[in-house]
């Protein structure tokens, strides 16, 4: 059993937090994400900074930027990983990122490395699972046995979710609502039954994301979805405090605290 | 048309780039746009409609005009120019949206989004826009939105919403990422026209099929003029729209040499320059597999241009596909000399034309000396200047004030 799937093998819904890798540095990072795991987090998902994050909200687009701020480098990205997995070894690591960056690396040599640094998954909003590169990234990813997390949205047809099954591993990122990453007051209806019928259609456990903040929501949706994703309001954090190192790591683990509580 | 069009009608992709890579929410949106697209281009009553309002709003067929002054002042071959400028709203960008509006209108849209650099795209958005009374949001970046403000008002005043985009490097890249953020948010009622030929495939496609009109036209308004082809094709290139538009006219016909040309700005140091064909390489970005200009850790790399329009770090797929193929040359032109150009063509040859197009000019200034006098060139006039007077203005200290 691969380590995503063992953190979906018990009655829990998992909580997988957020963090943009780089924001403020890259060194606190490391405190925010211990912070967060502390808190209660059963995956904890990395974000690549991008230029161009055309699925991203405002928060994370700003997240990005203030870490496109210092130099970029992948090496630096793939160090702050192994610092966490060395520090949480049992938690699985998942990276979201868009694709560029990667196809720039080099599909393979990016899947060694990030292997090795702890990587278990991974999550490209902008590759599709029907286009030849995913196929191939698909195969590197395979012999390393790091999942490939496909998205799937209110607007997917079921019989594209049937095709995705076969380069779907880990777990199913449902889209919660239209548009791009943030909070939102209200999530899009018949949610239950849409993730009931993904989980159906891909055999894989399916986690809700994209505008999910309150506790009550993390409440609701984690009595029907095997997992609840948070980004934009955790970064949101990161923003306003992240200056100051020991009140921002408190205010995570109070929020993480806060959510887990909440949740199956 | 020839193979490359078959095999990217067929597949989405231009030998090795295109694709669809969107973001998920938007698959489907772009599945409905292409099958909508597929079905319409062999609807008679589509086409009729489509003509009409070619010829009865655009203004079309465009003029194909021989510059006499040009030709003397520059020592060599002809110079002919296909006027897009002279279209209604003063560019070949209106080609595309009238087409596309009436995709959106088919798929019973209400609302239509856009991007621009320039504005001009904007424009012949919002026009479209109150022409078919569709509600109009037009995204463009702060940076472009201060350098042309005259096409901003135009666009309010024809009732869309401009809306100011400040992220990144606030221009046209950056207002292609929040189009297709607000169309991720909104796809059920709403229509993105992508203003060049890039984006996830049905887009390049489609905007190629609007534009060709300037390369058909062309070719049989040369023919008829002249007995014969023009030896070389020259348009400026950001996006490509206007470029592929025209290079279909001529794709097949393969003595013709064709030239593309893009935004040297005012050096090659990364950061000062459009050129991607030189400086770019294969990589995605907004949706589609292209050259892009790129660091080396694939973060994507700001351009810069004196124009707006051309200020992009990418480039349509096709034209990544004719650069690899050869069936096409590009070449780069710095802003100064674009500058230069700009001026020269008001002075000898009273057109204002678009700082996009000054690009081409002067390309076509260095081309025609090296060519005898009975050799042609065809440029394509993309657009009319008059967006740009106040920063070219501003650029030369007064000289106009």
């Amino acid at each position: 059993m691969s380590a995503i799937s063992s953190a979906f093998s018990s009655e829990k819904s998992v909580f997988i937090p957020y963090i943009s890798l780089g924001d403020p540095n890259y060194e606190s990072c490391v405190t925010w994400a211990d912070a967060l795991i502390k808190g209660g987090a059963g995956i904890l998902e990395l974000g690549i900074p991008f230029t161009d994050p055309v699925a991203d909200g405002p928060v994370i687009q700003k997240a990005f930027k203030r870490a496109l701020a210092h130099p970029f480098s992948m090496k630096k990205i793939l160090e702050i990983t192994a610092e966490i997995h060395r520090l949480h070894p049992e938690i699985p690591l998942v990276y979201l990122t868009y694709f560029n960056p990667l196809y720039s690396m080099g599909l393979d040599t990016f899947a060694e490395i990030a292997k090795n640094s702890g990587i278990q998954g991974l999550i490209i909003p902008d590759l599709p699972y029907d286009t030849p590169e995913a196929e191939e990234f698909f195969t590197q990813l395979e012999k390393r046995k790091i999942d490939f997390i496909h998205l799937v949205t209110p607007a997917t047809t079921e019989e594209r979710i049937q095709s995705m099954k076969s380069l779907a591993t880990g777990f199913i990122y449902y889209v919660t609502s239209y548009g791009v990453t943030g909070e939102r007051r209200a999530l899009s209806e018949g949610l239950e039954d849409r993730i009931k019928m993904v989980r159906k259609k891909v055999a894989l456990p399916v986690c809700a994301g994209f505008g999910i903040s309150t506790v009550d929501q993390a409440k609701e949706i984690s009595t029907y979805a095997d997992g609840v994703i948070i980004g934009s309001a955790i970064q949101k954090i990161i923003e306003e405090n992240g200056n100051n190192s020991e009140l921002c790591a408190k205010k995570l683990f109070e929020y993480a605290s806060g959510i887990r509580s909440s949740m199956r | 048309m020839g193979k490359e069009s078959n095999y990217s009608e067929k597949k989405g992709y231009f030998g090795e780039f295109g694709g669809r890579y969107a973001p998920e929410i938007l698959h489907d949106a772009l599945v409905e746009l292409e099958s909508t697209y597929t079905k319409l281009k062999k609807n008679k009553q589509f086409k009729k409609e489509l003509e009409y309002y070619r010829k009865n709003y655009i203004g079309r067929p465009s003029p194909l005009t021989y510059a006499e002054r040009l030709t003397k002042a520059w020592g060599g071959a002809r110079i002919w120019l296909k006027r897009e400028d002279l279209n209604h709203t003063g560019a070949h960008k209106i080609n595309n949206t009238i087409g596309q509006v009436l995709i959106a209108k088919a798929m019973g849209k209400t609302r239509i989004i856009a991007e621009t650099g320039a504005g001009q795209h904007g424009v012949a958005t919002a026009t479209v826009g109150a022409m078919f009374q569709m509600k109009t949001v037009v995204y463009m970046g702060d940076e472009d939105l201060r350098r042309q403000e005259l096409n901003a008002i135009r666009m309010r005043m024809m009732g869309a919403t401009v809306v100011g985009v400040s992220s990144g490097t606030a221009t046209l890249k950056d207002a292609t990422s929040e189009a297709m953020r607000d169309w991720a948010l909104n796809v059920a009622d709403t229509h993105y026209i992508v203003g060049s030929s890039i984006g996830p495939h049905p887009f390049p496609t489609i905007v190629r099929d609007f534009q060709s009109v300037i390369g058909i036209e062309s070719r049989k308004q040369f023919q008829k003029t002249n007995g014969k082809l023009p030896n070389v094709v020259i348009a400026c290139v950001g996006g490509g729209s206007n470029a592929i538009g025209m290079f279909y006219g001529f794709i097949k016909d393969k003595k013709v040499k064709l030239y593309g040309v893009e935004a040297g700005g005012y050096s090659s140091e990364p950061g000062s320059h459009s050129a991607t064909m030189a400086f770019g390489r294969t990589g995605f970005l907004h949706g589609t597999k292209t050259l892009v200009i790129q660091d080396e850790f694939g973060q994507i790399v700001p351009a810069h241009s004196v124009s707006a329009g051309l200020d992009y770090p990418g480039v349509g797929p096709e034209h990544a596909h004719f650069h690899k193929s050869g069936r096409v040359k590009y070449a780069n032109v710095g802003d100064e000399a674009a500058l230069d150009a700009f001026l020269e063509v008001c002075r000898i040859e009273g057109i204002i034309p678009a700082l996009e197009t000054a690009h081409a000019f002067r390309f076509a200034k260095d081309l025609a000396k090296e060519m005898g006098k009975k050799e042609d060139i065809l440029i394509c006039l993309s657009g009319r200047g008059d967006k740009d007077v106040a920063e070219v203005a501003r650029l030369r200290k007064g000289e106009f004030t």
